[in-house]
């Protein structure tokens, strides 16, 4: 586990939210002979949720590569309940805030 | 302090609207407003000028994460209801709901003390951030876009809660 999903374990920790990581594997892409070219890993599992979280430190205007394997899981798995965590989302929890104060 | 988003008649508007909302839902039975503090306090003033009914007041505070961790490993009451909630109906006032986790937890709490009904009542809904679902918010002002406000309650270090406009500062 990463940094950035250490904070997010705690995080739910703290609001007793039930997590389990990386509990499950997708198949995005199979090539002819059926074999897995590309896969997907969701960091954590929400049971209470049914709701499988992508943990990303980068910026949220930067996570177009993220966004784009979503999108593909999301296409292959419309039922799959499927959301990217930001780094924002975090600082947000932590009262953290990256703030232009000449604005 | 950043440029208006939601001007003070606009949100005075809304929230006599919301205010309208609780009085007919409500109108046969005596609501138990519940202000978070600090960032409510504004907004449940003004919401409680419009409820046309008799409703009650009272206050939380929760240690937020992060800013009041301070060893505490789950989120805690800082400042309990005053009065009980066993049979009340009860209308969660606060400024935003995001990931939802804050709500849910004090959703569940106050569940705990058998209330007859419990919602929520938000100001600004950030629905797209949304971790958890099934929360009971009946009562929307604004659904608005993934930004840092302040005014109308929110802060900056403390600061600015009481500027009548919600305004939106940049981030890097």
């Amino acid at each position: 586990m990463n940094q950035a999903e250490l904070e997010v374990a705690k995080l739910l920790d703290y609001y007793g939210i039930r997590w389990e990581y990386e509990p499950r594997s997708f198949v995005l892409e199979t090539d002819e002979q059926g074999r897995v070219v590309e896969a997907m890993t969701p960091d954590f599992y929400l049971p209470d949720q049914d709701l499988y979280l992508e943990v990303t430190t980068m910026k949220q205007s930067l996570v177009t590569r993220k966004n784009r394997k979503i999108r593909k899981l999301r296409e292959r798995y419309p039922n799959l309940n499927v959301k990217l965590f930001y780094k924002r989302d975090i600082e947000r929890l932590e009262g953290k805030y990256g703030l232009d104060l000449a604005s | 302090m950043g440029d208006v988003f939601l001007p003070a008649a606009e949100i005075h508007k809304r929230v006599t609207e919301l205010g309208a909302a609780i009085t007919a839902d409500y109108s046969d039975r005596e609501p138990l407003l519940v202000g978070v503090l600090r960032p409510a306090v504004v907004f449940v003033a003004d919401l409680s000028r419009t409820v046309g009914i008799p409703h009650a007041l009272d206050f939380v505070s929760l240690a937020g994460y992060g800013r009041a961790l301070g060893g505490h490993s789950h989120v805690r009451l800082m400042k309990d209801l005053d009065a009980p909630v066993g049979g009340r109906d009860v209308v969660i006032c606060d400024l935003t709901v995001d990931t939802g986790l804050t709500l849910n937890y004090l959703v569940g709490h106050l569940r705990l003390r058998d209330p007859a009904s419990v919602v929520a009542c938000i100001l600004l809904d950030r629905p797209y951030r949304r971790l958890v679902d099934d929360l009971p918010v009946r009562y929307v002002g604004f659904t608005v876009p993934d930004e840092f406000y302040v005014g109308y309650g929110f802060d900056l270090d403390q600061r600015y809660r009481g500027l009548p406009d919600i305004r939106v500062v940049k981030t890097r």
